[in-house]
């Protein structure tokens, strides 16, 4: 086994086992078949009147909706409107988290000061605040964007907190013992070290900003996404709500794998 | 198994700038040396009345079970842990952390994961010398010399505990420091890959002569490595032996298995336990 072979996988000395991709067609095939099996049992219990089809729609109806809706462009607009509030969101938000947390990280007073504070906020159901937000920003997207912010920044900073606790003590002594000056200790080891929590927090801020964003709208109203499901629903067309939510789960997958390709691409140590 | 590579022993422009540096010959003193730690509230001694001197370029091991404090002994020489009583000098100097000529190994590789091999020894030479140019010649030797040639690239993930042990100890070696402290280097290590880097240890320390202090548990890699062993009770860790090694070097650790001296020595040292 050679380094090369060891570290680049389409060096000729690699061979991925075959069984490998035979294994993962079968993971795939089955978790096809188990959603096949889930819409067929909706199906079926919206056509047999198991349950009132008004409550739970029907996915042969709520499936070509969705393309349809794709199509016709009535998801295009109120897409456009929600992702704007979102990555807005998520860029301030992502922003002040780690900002508050390298301020915390560097000056521990500062974090011992402000984490009953930030526990409080933390603590308070921030969703029951966007009726406040309306009021204070308006209609508009600025309220959107501060509820997908009050979200996010809170699962964001506690992740990042947490991953620069997490340094190993014996690269800290390391450090000392080579007398490697303090802002140098904190760029080249705590940093690196809170690099997989930052990710995993990002993660999950991301779909924490969509929440955030989501339902900003269903209360605001306007024209996003949530406003479109809040429309259906309202009407009693639940199999617009159930389109619009597959769209929902689609874009907010799309960027949770936008942030794991980010992830790979900084954090190759970790995957190798 | 390994080239024998030639590590110039003249130190390098940059090195010569070393700062807060004491002078290689006056070696190790430690004189009236107790230090308690603090253990619930109550203060236990973990080392008493040492005195011990250990002149320059020996090679010295510390023997004894653990809790014997040991790697107190070893914190307080490499400056980590600030001694409340006795004196302690490295280089005529006072222990510090962060000094040039003093470098420490852990027991465990602390080696940094989102760095490869030869990042790794840089990360730590880049604290002596200044010249990029320089680390990656010495660097380049270093991973010939603990035969990881090719595997600079490579990141701590991908290689085993004993190729690990080897970058932690070329990244020791690599700053050629008077003062080498070493904790319990090849605690982890399976029998064969322990020989391996104990005879690794041996060639890098004839290159450079440096004054050592090994804190083992292991006797027979005492005597294999030392020039000298010291032997350390248990609570409160006071010396209780100190016995000259008289095997010629240098040194080959898996011929030293079947020399008779080397058993005897190894024996002797049971018996002071």
């Amino acid at each position: 086994m050679t380094e090369k072979a060891l570290r680049n996988p389409t060096s000729p000395g690699f061979q991925a086992p075959k069984s490998a991709w035979s294994g993962r067609l079968a993971l795939l095939a089955g978790q096809i078949g188990l959603l096949a099996a889930i819409m067929g049992i909706w199906e079926w219990a919206a056509v047999a009147e198991i349950v009132p089809r008004a409550f739970i729609g029907q996915p042969s109806v709520f499936i070509p909706a969705f393309f349809s809706g794709l199509l016709n462009g009535t998801y295009f607009s109120a897409t456009l409107i929600t992702m704007q509030a979102v990555l807005t969101a998520f860029c301030i938000g992502s922003f002040l988290a780690l900002f508050t947390a390298l301020v915390m990280t560097a000056a521990p007073p500062v974090e011992r000061l402000l984490s009953p504070f930030i526990d409080a906020l933390n603590a308070l159901p921030r969703v029951a605040l966007i009726p406040l937000f309306i009021i204070w920003f308006g209609l508009g997207i600025t309220q959107k964007v501060v509820s997908g912010v009050s979200i996010m920044y809170f699962v964001l900073l506690s992740a990042t907190l947490a991953g620069a606790k997490s340094v190993d003590p014996d690269h800290l002594l390391l450090a000392r013992s080579l007398g490697i000056p303090r802002w140098q200790v904190f760029l080249q080891i705590v940093v690196p070290s809170a690099i997989p929590s930052i990710f995993a927090g990002m993660k999950l801020g991301m779909i924490y900003t969509v929440l955030g964003v989501i339902t900003a709208e269903l209360i605001a109203g306007g024209r996003g996404l949530g406003t479109l499901v809040s429309y259906y629903s309202n009407t009693f067309d639940t199999n617009g709500v159930f389109a619009v939510l597959i769209l929902l789960i689609i874009l907010t997958s799309c960027l949770a794998g936008l942030m794991n390709a980010v992830e790979k691409r900084i954090g190759r140590w970790r995957l190798a | 198994m390994h080239d024998r590579v030639s590590v110039d022993v003249e130190p390098h422009p940059a090195d010569a700038k070393s700062s807060q540096a004491g002078s290689a010959e006056a070696g190790i003193r430690i004189a009236g040396l107790s230090h308690n730690y603090w253990q619930q509230g109550k203060p236990i001694l973990a080392v008493k009345d040492i005195d011990l001197d250990i002149p320059a370029h020996t090679f010295v091991s510390i023997v004894g079970a653990s809790g014997c404090g040991k790697t107190t002994l070893l914190d307080i020489l490499s400056g980590l842990v600030t001694p409340q009583s006795g004196l302690v000098t490295v280089g005529g100097e006072s222990p510090q952390a962060g000094r040039k000529d003093c470098a420490r190994m852990f027991a465990r590789d602390a080696l940094l994961p989102w760095r490869t091999a030869a990042k790794n020894i840089d990360f730590a030479l880049a604290t002596r010398l200044a010249d990029r140019a320089q680390r990656a010649e010495r660097i380049g030797e270093l991973l010939k010399a603990v035969g990881l040639d090719g595997f600079q690239n490579a990141y701590p993930r991908q290689l085993s505990q004993g190729m690990r042990q080897r970058v932690a100890l070329a990244r020791s070696f690599a700053l050629r420091s008077e003062f080498v402290f070493l904790d319990e280097p090849f605690g982890a290590l399976d029998a064969l890959t322990k020989v391996a880097l104990q005879d690794l240890l041996l060639k890098l320390w004839e290159e450079i002569r440096s004054t050592v202090v090994l804190v083992t548990h292991d006797l027979a890699e005492a005597v294999a490595l030392s020039d000298r062993v010291i032997v350390m009770s248990s609570r409160p860790g006071t010396i209780v032996a100190d016995i000259d090694i008289d095997l010629r070097r240098p040194r080959d650790v898996k011929a030293l298995q079947s020399v008779a001296r080397f058993h005897e020595l190894v024996a002797e040292l049971w018996g002071r336990l």
